[in-house]
């Protein structure tokens, strides 16, 4: 799969909007490829160009050496979507002979309802079925044409804890037996767990892309930070420095953030050893992966501003002195 | 064509029982009260009889519900992203259309064949040519209703607009002089709107353009020009409609 500067952008009431703003990417034969980004990242319509079904303002996209359609046609790309597509009155079975028979040379049907774990739903109505039930049979339609590339947007949205881990128990399944697989999703632990390589999408533009050992190095997992003392301060950043326990220190107004891949066995140092105060806990998500990889928060923020420019979010923000870390300038964190 | 898509989309159609009842069963059902078991139904008409005349009204009613509805299904279908599947595999939007245009026709021929054959038991009389005539006129001119299902469709964009639209043709085949002859004012108006054109086209080969009325006033003869402006003037303006809102549903995507 290769994008060559992909572009694309809609109308809207007010104004145009940007949703894919020159995409290079090359995805070869046998990986798995987690797109991570905040929704409205542009993953979703990425996709749709890899797919033919909405066609680029400028640039190419090519799927096995042809034009999207054509490969889609040719059953070497096929793809789960977002919710919705699905016809409410048929059943299980139904769906999966309606869309089977769209294909010159289909999987076999029951094969298919086994591989998707649905041959005992394979006569309730699709109307009838839980959200994660509908996925399986998403799912099953793109297994259908037996396809080279699997690409799959958002495909555990709406899914509970349990269906969320059979649906990865059963893809990793499919990977074995040497499908690529594109997958869109804004659980940063979702991609870290299932993908061998890592392309995170903000503002319609791709700004970390690497394997997922190397992200997952450089955003250890954890962060932890600790009151910065009016006096001594130099000395307690040499010392934080000097633990090989903790990684990326750094000073955000009165708080000293750390990162750490082991966070029990750091926390128990910084309180025994370093003897801090106002030790937090916080575990990585998007937005600081997002920070830790590209030194910008996600999405609409552009790059360079921090919590400065921003005014205070309530009491919890007050409370770090008003400035805190760049993460915490953003409403929606709230791990704090 | 795709043997199995047609089979369940066939499928799909005859488990919707409400369905068929507004189809099938109440335009059936509004002939014999309306039709055959009136006084006036063995009065001549054209080259039959009265009977005949609301039999045809009856079936061309059943027929456009049937595309109506299937027409707007389609529509809804699409918009609420069963559209996006299909577009991930080999199948034509040609080949998708033809088959819903060939389920329509297959519903819309129910209602016609329940109706002539009740006709035929219940006293309608006509010339051979009438009944034959008639029938083939019905269903490619109930097609043309499958656009109005359409409009409504990518109008609306939930499961009402099927009701809306296949609720709207009872007013619209009042007004089409289907279910009881206008006349007046209220005749002039009706051979504006959209099922009269299709109606009085299809009770032509019957009535030859001679208007039935209530009061018993002088008949008058209707040129054929008149139903065929009609059916023309509304295929291009509902056309036309659904283009451009199939354009503006593809640039909100």
């Amino acid at each position: 799969m290769h994008l060559r500067g992909l572009r694309k952008s809609f109308r809207s009431s007010s104004g145009p909007v940007v949703a894919v703003d020159g995409v290079d990417l090359s995805i070869g034969y046998g990986e798995i490829v987690a797109f991570l980004g905040p929704n409205g990242a542009g993953k979703t319509t990425t996709l749709d160009m890899v797919l033919g079904l909405v066609e680029p303002d400028a640039g190419t996209a090519t799927v096995m050496g042809m034009r999207p359609r054509a490969a889609v046609q040719a059953g070497r790309v096929s793809a789960l979507l977002q919710t919705g597509g699905l016809l409410r009155d048929l059943s299980v079975a139904e769906t999966v002979r309606y869309i089977a028979a769209t294909f010159p040379r289909p999987r076999p049907v029951e094969e298919v309802l086994a591989r998707a774990g649905l041959t005992e739903l394979a006569r309730r109505k699709v109307s009838k079925c839980s959200g994660g039930e509908q996925q399986r049979l998403r799912f099953a339609l793109a297994l259908l044409p037996d396809p080279d590339l699997l690409v799959l947007d958002e495909p555990t949205a709406g899914m509970d804890v349990r269906a969320r881990r059979e649906f990865w128990d059963t893809m990793r399944a499919e990977a074995r037996a040497g499908r690529s697989v594109v997958f869109a999703t804004h659980y940063l632990q979702e991609a870290e767990d299932f993908a061998e390589r890592i392309v995170m999408i903000s503002g319609g533009r791709i700004v970390a892309d690497g394997p997922t050992a190397q992200i997952r190095e450089r955003n250890s997992g954890r962060l932890l930070s600790v009151d910065l003392p009016r006096h001594g301060a130099e000395d307690l950043l040499s010392d934080l420095r000097a633990l090989d326990l903790i990684s990326e220190v750094s000073t955000s107004g009165n708080r000293v953030l750390m990162r750490a891949a082991d966070t029990d066995a750091a926390a128990l140092a910084l309180l025994r050893d370093v003897g801090v105060s106002g030790l937090e806990i916080a575990s990585a998500d998007l937005e600081s992966a997002f920070v830790a990889l590209t030194g910008n928060a996600p999405a609409e923020a552009p790059a360079g501003t921090g919590a400065r420019t921003r005014p205070d979010h309530g009491p919890a923000a007050a409370s770090t002195n008003g400035t805190g870390p760049a993460r915490s300038a953003h409403p929606s964190e709230e791990n704090r | 064509m795709n043997a199995t898509i047609l089979r369940l989309e066939l499928l799909r159609q005859f488990r919707e029982f409400m369905g068929l009842f507004f189809i099938v069963i109440l335009p059936a059902f509004f002939y014999l009260i309306f039709g055959a078991s009136m006084d006036f139904s063995d009065a001549p008409a054209g080259n039959g009889n009265v009977a005949m005349s609301i039999m045809i009204a009856m079936a061309a009613y059943g027929a456009v519900v049937a595309t109506t509805s299937i027409g707007g299904q389609a529509a809804v279908e699409r918009m609420q992203g069963w559209g996006r599947q299909l577009g991930l595999t080999p199948l034509r939007d040609s080949t998708y259309v033809a088959t819903k245009a060939l389920v329509a026709v297959i519903i819309a021929a129910m209602p016609i064949a329940l109706i002539y054959t009740l006709g035929g038991l219940t006293g309608a009389q006509g010339d051979t040519r009438a009944w034959v005539l008639s029938a083939l006129i019905v269903i490619p001119g109930a097609a043309l209703f499958a656009l109005w299902g359409l409009v409504w469709g990518l109008a609306i964009r939930s499961e009402s607009a099927i009701a809306v639209a296949s609720g709207s043709t009872v007013v619209l085949a009042f007004l089409g002089n289907m279910f009881m002859p206008l006349s007046g004012t209220l005749l002039t108006i009706a051979k504006f709107t959209p099922l009269y054109g299709y109606a009085a086209l299809a009770r032509y080969p019957l009535t030859e353009g001679w208007l039935a009325t209530m009061d018993g006033s002088d008949l008058a003869r209707e040129p054929l020009w008149v139903p065929l402006v009609n059916v023309a003037a509304w295929t291009v303006l509902l056309a036309l409609i659904a283009t451009l809102l199939v354009r503006r549903g593809r640039a909100r995507q």
